[in-house]
């Protein structure tokens, strides 16, 4: 399995103070292959959003080594960053963080619609077949206060996908969503990832992180275990016992 | 507790506060400025008058006088008349008078007098508005040539006429009351008594008497001037009323502060403007913070003091530094005013009325807080945390989606969207670079309307190329007999007419005898430009300057009949047209030479002239001055130049001013939207940023926006100005005699020059200040 991601011993600090630095990833190694679907577990301030926005390269690293598809990210200048997460990633927020003076299909094409010469109709006619595959098609023109959490989330989820990423990143994609809503987010997510595209995401619900094939745990900005369950079928009823296993291993962990 | 959370709230957003904190600051700086410019206006005018004491009426007169019988009118009106008394003025020619390095001060066309201080009233006074005590062998200068020749204290002026030299040290400089303007012909140079006796002994230059009146309080100007006519006092020279005086103070001094004053009531429009753009861009944030304390449960009146107390912190704080900057501003100001009309600025009218403008901007700011405290009564607490304010309750269709977007980039697109979506907000800044280019324009206008040749049309002068006055002498008739006869003469001039102007009895509306200046000659050698009808063809017609004609004057329209008496025998005259005149205080009149002359009421007699094409005009304007003494000989446009040259100056002057405050205004104004437009849409940008928009994709939106407000902006501001600043220049000059202007446009100043000026300027603070922060983990914003 061909490397996508790979982070070797990072470090982020932030200062708050003179004298008071807060450590929050320590000397973290990282590898995710290509295909691959894998969360990220632990207790609050952990660092796991830390980790998932610096190996993005939204935040900084204060040391260490990023690399995403073959390329040094962490020394890349401002501009490449940008044209790589728009070309190459795509990120789905707990916020849903869509533009809120665009309707939903336009907040979906705007990444698309940045390319140079890029074929209007044809993101159109992707924009909509992406909202038909997540079920809010019928609320193209709809403004963001206009479509529930849920729906906003699919629309978000569509938003990371139009530019056909490698890779997926996610905040608590499902955190600010009911239980039944954050399933069919999943379900879909799982379907991106069954079509190849690789998707970290960061968790603090068992169910979700059950669908995953490797779960990774952090205590303290340290990944202290990881735990591969295995690819997920959503016909399966499998479920039950991925989560009763990882309970057992979380428990393990300190959980 | 109160001023902790606002000093919290203050720590937590820097930006918009510092923003907020400027712009109020601006307002009260321009509103400040503006109140304290009219005060000193006011202020300094009465003053002068106070120490001056101008006369109320003044009769000029050359020729024989006698005081006796001046004495005697004085006794009969005792009612009217307070105090009189005579100035001797010894007039000097401009070449006679010798200064620095062989320079002379020929080229004037001020008449120059010497004199002594009066003893009773209409004093020259010093720069401290003390009258002015010359000693023996010193001179003060007016004003007006301390500027024209650049002179200073202590430089030397010689008289030297008739075979008399006498050297004068320059001691003060001379500010009077009365002839301060460029626009009186006259400037008096004051001198000592002994020195004023030397001169007068070797008959240096010709004397003229200044037969000044000073009323009682309840003195009536109009029947003191009949008396005196009826009387057959001396009256060979203009009479000249008091307030006439303060018009060309005011106008020489107005028409600069006038535009000055306009400019400053345009600041405060900006100023106020910045108030609403304040208030709208933290008026979403402010609900919102309202909506978490109403959601967390504290009382109204608690949410209503600390969004108070913030507010007026701020406004308080603003107006205290605004306050005391606008001095600073108004000092750089008011130079000519000092100059002309007081130095001494210090009363405490300007502080009084400066407060003015803090306080109203103070109770403008609290009000508006409790009209946003009163729609947050109106909305529910969820609500207010929910949605955009600027979008609430208005459903509407959505507008602009990005498929529509067919020939711009789509950064440039969202730029012009967001133009159009939050439209209340670039709405003020496109009003601001409205006014600031209206600011910039209109002096740009009045300045090259004035420098226009065009211009002598509004001081009721044909358009010629020479103009050759002649002085009342002894051998005035036989010199102007003399001197039309050669320029009949004279192939090198293609045409010629003279004019001669006398002063006749007209009858007023109400049907007394008014004394009016009347010019004869034939009107169609140089034609003037109408405002309405044409000029008088025959004996039976008159035309009448604006001012002449309207209820201040004659009251008359075309059509109307004006009698007037010549040589003891009634004449009625048809009004034929009416035309724009700023000189001699605006009230003139022109009739054909069949009217007639009053023979012991002439004026002044006047030749135009155009020069053939194939003349030298300089050589021929200097043979016709070598040849008559009395006459002055002028180019058209010298003449007016300078007649008007200290207003041009000073409009220059105003021109650099307007550019520069207009600039700086769209400088500042520019930068601090940017700033509190990328501070407030933070979450947006990081949002953008997240899915791989770059830095310059994001500012090229923001530039695109404000760009697009720019460019229409300047297109009406130059409109504003070319339209709407006619209007109001003809609407202030009305009162002075020109009740059309229109303005003689450079189109290459106001549509490129200028345009393009702003538009590198607004763009180069653009470029500066639209930064996205890229320093901050995009996760801070993010999740925050």
């Amino acid at each position: 399995m061909r490397t996508m991601l790979e982070a070797r011993n990072i470090h982020k600090k932030i200062a708050l103070g003179e004298d008071n630095v807060l450590h929050i990833l320590r000397d973290v190694d990282l590898q995710i292959g290509e295909g691959e679907f894998v969360s990220i577990m632990g207790p609050s301030g952990s660092g796991k959003s830390t980790l998932l926005y610096t190996v993005s390269g939204m935040d900084r690293i204060t040391s260490g080594s990023v690399v995403f598809m073959d390329q040094e990210i962490s020394s890349l200048k401002e501009e490449s960053l940008s044209k790589l997460r728009l070309d190459h990633m795509g990120f789905i927020f707990q916020d849903i963080n869509l533009l809120k003076n665009l309707s939903l299909i336009d907040n979906i094409m705007f990444p698309a619609l940045l390319e140079k010469h890029a074929d209007k109709k044809a993101v159109h006619e992707k924009a909509k077949k992406l909202m038909e595959m997540t079920g809010i098609a019928t609320l193209a023109d709809n403004s963001i206060t206009q479509a529930s959490g849920g729906q906003l989330q699919r629309a978000g989820i569509c938003r990371a996908l139009i530019n056909e990423p490698a890779m997926i990143f996610g905040d608590e994609p499902t955190g600010a969503l009911d239980s039944k809503s954050a399933a069919e987010i999943m379900a879909i997510l799982a379907q991106i990832n069954n079509q190849g595209t690789t998707v970290m995401l960061v968790t603090h619900d068992m169910k979700v992180a059950a669908k995953t094939q490797r779960v990774l745990y952090m205590v303290d900005g340290c990944i202290v275990a990881q735990k591969h369950l295995g690819p997920y079928e959503e016909s399966s009823d499998t479920l039950v016992d991925r989560e009763q296993e990882l309970m057992g291993w979380l428990v393990t962990n300190g959980f | 507790m109160f001023l902790k959370i606002v000093m919290n709230d203050v720590r937590r957003k820097k930006i918009i506060s510092a923003t907020v904190l400027v712009f109020i600051t601006m307002a009260v700086v321009l509103g400040s400025s503006a109140t304290n410019i009219i005060a000193n206006l006011m202020q300094s005018i009465a003053q002068l008058k106070t120490h001056a004491v101008p006369s109320d009426l003044t009769q000029m007169h050359i020729g024989p006088y006698d005081q006796a019988a001046v004495d005697r009118l004085v006794a009969t009106l005792g009612e009217h008349i307070a105090e009189q008394e005579t100035m001797f003025l010894l007039n000097i020619e401009g070449s006679d008078i010798h200064f620095g390095a062989n320079r002379t001060m020929v080229d004037t066309v001020q008449d120059i007098s010497f004199v002594v201080q009066n003893r009773k009233f209409d004093f020259i006074l010093d720069l401290d508005n003390r009258k002015l005590e010359i000693k023996a062998g010193e001179v003060a200068v007016p004003i007006y040539f301390m500027k024209t020749y650049s002179l200073n204290l202590g430089d030397v002026l010689r008289v030297e006429s008739r075979g008399f030299r006498k050297e004068f040290v320059i001691s003060d400089y001379a500010r009077d009351f009365e002839m301060n303007s460029a626009l009186a012909s006259s400037k008096r140079f004051v001198i000592n008594q002994a020195d004023y006796d030397e001169m007068l002994a070797h008959q240096v230059g010709d004397m003229e008497y200044l037969i000044e009146f000073k009323l009682h309080e309840h003195g009536d100007l109009r029947t003191v001037r009949n008396a005196y006519r009826k009387a057959g006092l001396p009256s060979n020279g203009p009479t000249i009323e008091g307030k006439l005086f303060s018009l060309f103070n005011a106008l020489s001094d107005a028409a600069v502060v006038m535009v000055i004053v306009l400019i400053s009531l345009l600041l405060v429009v900006v100023a106020s403007l910045c108030i609403r753009l304040t208030f709208l861009a933290t008026i979403d944030e402010d609900l919102r913070e309202i909506g978490v304390m109403k959601a967390l449960g504290i009382s109204r009146k608690d949410i209503r003091n600390v969004y108070l107390t913030k507010y007026k912190i701020v406004a308080a704080v603003a107006g205290v530094i605004g306050y005391g900057l606008s001095f600073l501003v108004v000092r750089a100001f008011n130079g000519n005013m000092r100059l002309y009309l007081s130095s001494d600025l210090s009363g405490s009218l300007q502080y009084v009325l400066s407060l003015v403008a803090p306080i109203a901007i103070y109770l403008i700011i609290v009000l508006y807080c409790r009209s946003v405290l009163g729609r947050i009564d109106a909305i529910s607490a969820t609500e207010a945390l929910r949605s955009d304010i600027m979008q609430r309750g208005k459903h509407r269709k959505y507008r602009f989606p990005l498929l529509k977007n067919r020939f711009l980039g789509t950064s440039t697109y969202m730029g012009l969207r967001d133009v159009a979506i939050r439209i209340k907000l670039y709405r003020l800044l496109f009003f601001i670079f409205i006014v600031c280019t209206f600011i910039a324009i209109l002096p740009l206008n009045v300045f090259n309307t004035m420098n226009s040749p065009k211009f002598s049309t509004y001081m009721g002068i044909g358009q010629c190329d020479v103009r050759i006055d002649l002085r009342k002498t002894d051998t005035i008739t036989a010199d102007f007999e003399r001197l039309l006869a050669e320029l009949e003469n004279d192939s090198d001039i293609e045409k010629h007419a003279a004019y001669i102007t006398c002063s006749y009895p007209a009858m007023t509306a109400d049907g007394r005898w008014e004394y009016i200046i009347i010019e004869t000659g034939d009107f169609s050698v140089f034609p003037l430009q109408y405002l309405e009808g044409e000029a008088p063809s025959d004996a039976g017609e008159i035309s009448l300057s604006f001012a002449q004609a309207s209820a201040d004057g004659l009251d008359k329209k075309i059509g109307d009949t004006v009698v007037v008496q010549v040589g003891g025998v009634d004449k009625q005259l048809k009004v034929s047209g009416i035309y724009q005149d700023i000189t001699n205080g605006g009230k003139t009149a022109k009739a054909g030479s069949s009217l007639g002359l009053q023979h012991d009421a002439i004026l002044w007699y006047m030749v135009n002239l155009d020069i053939a094409p194939h003349a030298d005009v300089s050589a021929k304007m200097a043979h016709y001055q070598s040849t008559y003494a009395s006459a002055q000989v002028n180019g058209i446009k010298e003449y007016a130049r300078q007649t008007m040259g200290n207003i041009i100056r000073q409009m220059g002057a105003i021109v650099i001013g307007g550019l520069a405050i207009a600039i700086v205004v769209m400088v500042l104004i520019t930068a601090l939207f940017l700033k509190m437009l990328l501070s407030k849409d933070m979450s947006q940008i990081a949002i953008m940023r997240s899915i791989g928009l770059s830095t310059r994709q994001i500012e090229r939106q923001y530039m695109a926006g404000t760009m697009v407000v720019l460019l229409p902006g300047i297109i009406l501001g130059v409109l504003a100005a070319d339209y709407l600043g006619e209007i109001l220049v003809s609407m202030a000059m009305s009162s002075m005699g020109a009740a059309s202007i229109r303005f003689v446009g450079i189109a290459w100043q106001t549509w490129l020059v200028y345009p393009l000026l702003i538009i590198v300027v607004v763009g180069i603070t653009l470029s500066l200040s639209c930064k996205v922060a890229v320093a901050e983990d995009l996760s801070v914003v993010l999740r925050s």
